[in-house]
């Protein structure tokens, strides 16, 4: 594992009119390490994971994405790293209803320029891998909530980003199929190089991540490494 | 249930409150537009009632008057000069009069007064026995701006003895309830061009309402699950739906009523037939702005029902329902029937008499408006199957999947415009028609005399020359009853003095241009363009509103989306065009469309190929160009909306 961070936050604080959700906050991940954040609700997760993503500005501290400084840069500026550089899933209802399965996972190809029956195609050649061989023209009405979560990670990566952001991906799913998700996310996470941060509750998720950072009223209580 | 729905949408928070902001103002809108066309019609009707008098019931015996209607000119305008010959003083007088008018009285209407007040006395007042004796008041004027004289004549005025004054009647009151009289066919006329007006307008109108009603009831989508979550029916969900989409229709609708009242001044101002309106005529009465506002809630409920029955809303959320594609070419067959009503019209319209012209008229606009929806979303669906299958770029992939997921929604942004389209195809070849129509001389004075007068050629140099005019003055052969008496003035700024001069050579006789004499139908034509214009910049208003209630409400269905897609780093500009290519690609193919079948529609007629006429072409252009700009500017003002959806500093991603 290579362990120069390819992304970081130091020292981040984040407040909300009067109310400080983050304060203080060091996190970091290499190429192909898991992260998870966890910590009960309200505690600044979500907050966390959007500054590190370039959604929200911090107040203060500093983001670096490699070499690149994030938290200063424009708002089309961080758009387009968003698009170039990091894949996202979140908790349900990310793929659009009126395209077929292979075509949301082309979307960010597309958008990045790639044409589109070369991004149809790269896209497709992600389907069987993640146990979706067959699903390819399906709408996403017509998928269960498993598969729906693994289209969505096909989207993820499909770009080949430097760090894939997840927020409570498994939480709309039943613990089985929840646990499949995650791992086939880790899996492909780290046979990929890709860094990974997961925004979790549930602590089997936590355990199948390389490192856990702890959140309770927006600072860290604890980061870990599992054994 | 009902109740829940109030409190639902009261505490529905900001997103309620935008949804019924949106969907309240289409309903107020197309309802101000609709009072204002129903306004025009009980304006005609007012109009109409106030002026019957001038066509009393004629009396066997024991008249209380002779009454003379006569249309004279002055300086342009028309004047419309009862005499009263003979009038008997202690009868009911006529109404706006305080009294019989003696012999030798002018009352004049306040508009008379005014111009007397502004043109010398040798162009005006020299026609009339004696200065105004007083003004007419509202109760017997047609509209505010009329330029009306009743002037009283003594028993045996020339003017009754004139040969050929078939139109002195003896009056045996003026208390006349329904006009009954041959100068009135003019009304009917304008009676019907409205009734097709109201029907131009009204489809529009009613395609905005169920917009923007249909919208509502889908956004509301999600909460409705969790109500069928928690248990409540199907049934039931869909009157908390629906009763909030008639309670804020019924609101909007007192508040378009509301509007069309405090507008009505300004309605008044676009005249008819000449002259403007009083306010108070425009606005329809107490029952009928009840009956606007409950056909309003009525048809905003029926849309909102027809919206929610194309989704099923189970408790774990809203599935749209898969239509079967093949149904979908029947509605071939409805434009198919469609064509053939209007073959039948085009028939009808040889034998049907005028009173019956609006109602056959409606029919045709009726059968093209439905033909024009039936082949919308047909026309959608192809395009939208053509965009998905070729698009390389990611706004036009989107906006193909989205037209072809789902057709009739798609198009229902786009209804309006299509439908206003159609209504600039159909009026256009229709104004350029009439607009050639009037031809006759602006600066020959005419007059005729009864048949065997003498020296009227000289009497009339005689009075040209006593105040200076020169003018070439002409014994006409032709005139078909009595002789006629053409004068050209020299100079055409003498026009009215030299009318003046003449005024009286034959007592009674109308001294008037042959443009003049036309004078109706020139107004006529001048009322057809107008008019045509303004129901066109009406219905492209309501084409550019329900664009942008539509818009903006496709923009909050699809917020949550929008908003994991920008997060996921979509640039505003890709989602922008993708709204953007939805939206104007299936207004071209259906706009080009709809004017093929309004210039179809108006072959009955008027050629199409009028159309093509500089006059129609320029209004053609000009509307389309116009209305184009419009719905963009429209679409384009639901971007903040966008921004705003996808804003990612607001409420995180939950
Ligand atoms: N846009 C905002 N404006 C004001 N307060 C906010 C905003 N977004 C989040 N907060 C507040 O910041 C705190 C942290 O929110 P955050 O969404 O990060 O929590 P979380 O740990 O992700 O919780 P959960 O597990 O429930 O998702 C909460 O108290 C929340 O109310
Ligand atoms: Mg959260």
């Amino acid at each position: 594992m290579n362990n120069a961070p390819i992304l970081s936050g130091s020292r981040l604080t984040k407040r909300f009119g009067a109310s400080t959700v983050l304060s203080d906050v060091n996190v970091a991940v290499s190429p192909g390490e898991t992260l998870a954040i966890t910590g009960p609700s309200g505690s600044g997760k979500s907050t966390l994971l959007h500054c590190l993503a370039g959604i929200l500005r911090p107040d203060e501290g500093v983001v670096r994405l490699g070499a690149e400084r994030v938290d200063t840069l424009s708002e089309g500026a961080r758009t387009a790293l968003r698009l170039q550089r990091m894949g996202f899933v979140f908790q349900f209802g990310q793929l659009l209803p009126e395209l077929p399965a292979v075509e949301n996972v082309a979307l960010p190809l597309m958008l990045g320029g790639v044409p589109r029956r070369e991004a149809v195609r790269r896209a497709a050649a992600w389907f069987p891998s993640l146990g979706l061989a067959g699903l390819e023209l399906r709408r996403p009405g017509q998928l269960s909530g498993g598969q729906e979560q693994r289209v969505a990670i096909a989207r993820a990566l499909v770009a080949e980003p430097a760090v894939v952001f997840a927020d409570e991906p498994t939480g709309a799913l039943d613990s089985a199929t929840g646990r499949q998700v995650v791992e086939l996310l880790c899996g492909l996470a780290v046979r990929t190089g890709t860094a990974l941060v997961v925004v979790t509750h549930d602590p089997d998720v936590a355990a199948a991540c390389h490192r856990t950072v702890a959140l309770r009223d927006g600072r860290v209580v604890r980061a870990e490494v599992p054994a | 249930m009902i109740g829940l729905a109030l409190r639902l949408l009261r505490l529905g928070g900001r997103r309620a409150w935008a949804s019924a902001g949106l969907v309240g103002a289409g309903a107020a809108v197309a309802t101000t537009l609709l009072t204002i066309a129903v306004g025009a019609l009980h304006g005609l009707d007012e109009r109409e009632s106030r002026t019957a008098w001038r066509a009393p019931a004629v009396a066997a015996a024991d008249p209380v008057a002779q009454l003379r209607l006569r249309t004279d000119s002055a300086a342009g305008r028309s004047i419309t000069q009862i005499d009263l010959v003979a009038p008997v003083a202690t009868a009911a007088p006529p109404p706006g009069l305080p009294r019989m008018p003696a012999p030798g009285e002018v009352w004049v209407s306040p508009a008379l007064a005014e111009l007397l007040g502004t043109l010398p006395a040798d162009e005006l007042a020299a026609r009339y026995p004696g200065p105004a004796t007083g003004l007419l008041g509202e109760a017997g004027l047609q509209s505010p701006d009329e330029l009306v004289a009743v002037i009283g004549r003594p028993a045996g005025d020339p003017v009754l003895t004139v040969p050929g004054n078939s139109d002195v009647a003896p009056v045996a009151g003026f208390d006349v309830p329904r006009p009954a009289g041959r100068d009135y066919a003019m009304t009917d006329v304008y009676r019907q061009l409205t009734i097709v007006a109201v029907a131009l307008v009204v489809f529009p109108v009613a395609g905005l309402l169920g917009a923007s009603a249909r919208l509502s009831a889908a956004r509301r989508s999600e909460r409705l699950a969790t109500l069928r979550l928690l248990g409540a029916s199907a049934r039931q969900v869909t009157v908390v739906a629906v009763a909030e989409v008639t309670a804020v229709a019924a609101v909007a609708a007192v508040v378009g009523v509301l509007l069309e009242w405090a507008l009505s001044p300004l309605v008044a101002m676009i005249p008819l037939a000449g002259n403007g309106w009083f306010a108070a005529d425009v606005r329809p009465g107490l029952l009928a702005c009840l009956a606007i506002v409950a056909g309003v809630a009525l048809l905003a409920t029926a849309s909102a029902v027809g919206g929610l029955r194309q989704v099923v809303v189970g408790p774990l959320g809203v599935v749209r329902r898969q239509r079967p594609q093949g149904a979908r070419w029947l509605r071939l067959l409805g434009v198919a029937v469609a064509l053939v009503v209007l073959l039948v019209v085009n028939s009808a319209l040889q034998v049907v008499s005028v009173d019956a012209m609006g109602i056959v008229f409606v029919v045709a606009i009726l059968a093209m408006f439905g033909s024009v929806a039936l082949i919308g979303p047909l026309v959608v669906r192809v395009l939208g199957s053509r965009m998905a299958r070729g698009a390389g770029s990611v706004p036009g992939l989107l906006a193909g999947r989205r037209l072809l997921d789902d057709p009739k929604g798609a198009f229902r942004p786009l209804a309006g415009l299509t439908l206003a389209v159609f209504v600039a195809g159909f009026l256009a070849p229709m104004t350029a028609v009439v607009a050639g129509t009037v031809t006759a001389d602006p600066s020959m004075l005419r007059l005729t005399a009864p048949a065997g007068a003498t020296g009227l050629e000289d009497a009339a140099r005689a009075r040209l020359v006593s105040i200076g005019i020169p003018a070439s003055v002409d014994t006409v052969d032709d005139a078909r009853e009595g002789v006629g008496l053409a004068v050209l003035p020299a100079d055409p700024a003498q026009l009215d003095r030299a009318r003046t001069a003449l005024d009286g050579l034959v007592p009674g006789a109308v001294v008037q241009t042959g443009a003049e004499q036309e004078h109706e139908g020139a107004m006529l034509v001048e009322d057809l363009q107008r008019g045509a214009l303004v129901v066109l910049v009406a219905t492209f208003l309501v084409a550019a509103t329900a664009t942008g209630t539509a818009a903006a409400a496709r923009v909050l269905d699809h917020r949550h989306t929008l908003r994991l897609l920008t997060l996921a780093g979509t640039p505003l500009v890709a989602l922008d065009r993708a709204r953007r290519a939805e939206t104007v690609r299936p207004l071209f193919a259906n706009g080009a469309i709809a004017l093929v079948l309004g210039l179809a529609c108006a072959s009955p007629f008027a050629a199409a190929a009028k159309a093509l006429e500089p006059s129609g072409l320029l209004l053609l252009a000009g509307v389309l160009v116009a209305g184009t700009a419009l719905v963009l500017a429209a679409t384009a003002a639901s971007r903040p909306l966008l921004r705003s959806v996808t804003a990612p500093d607001r409420e995180g991603s939950r």
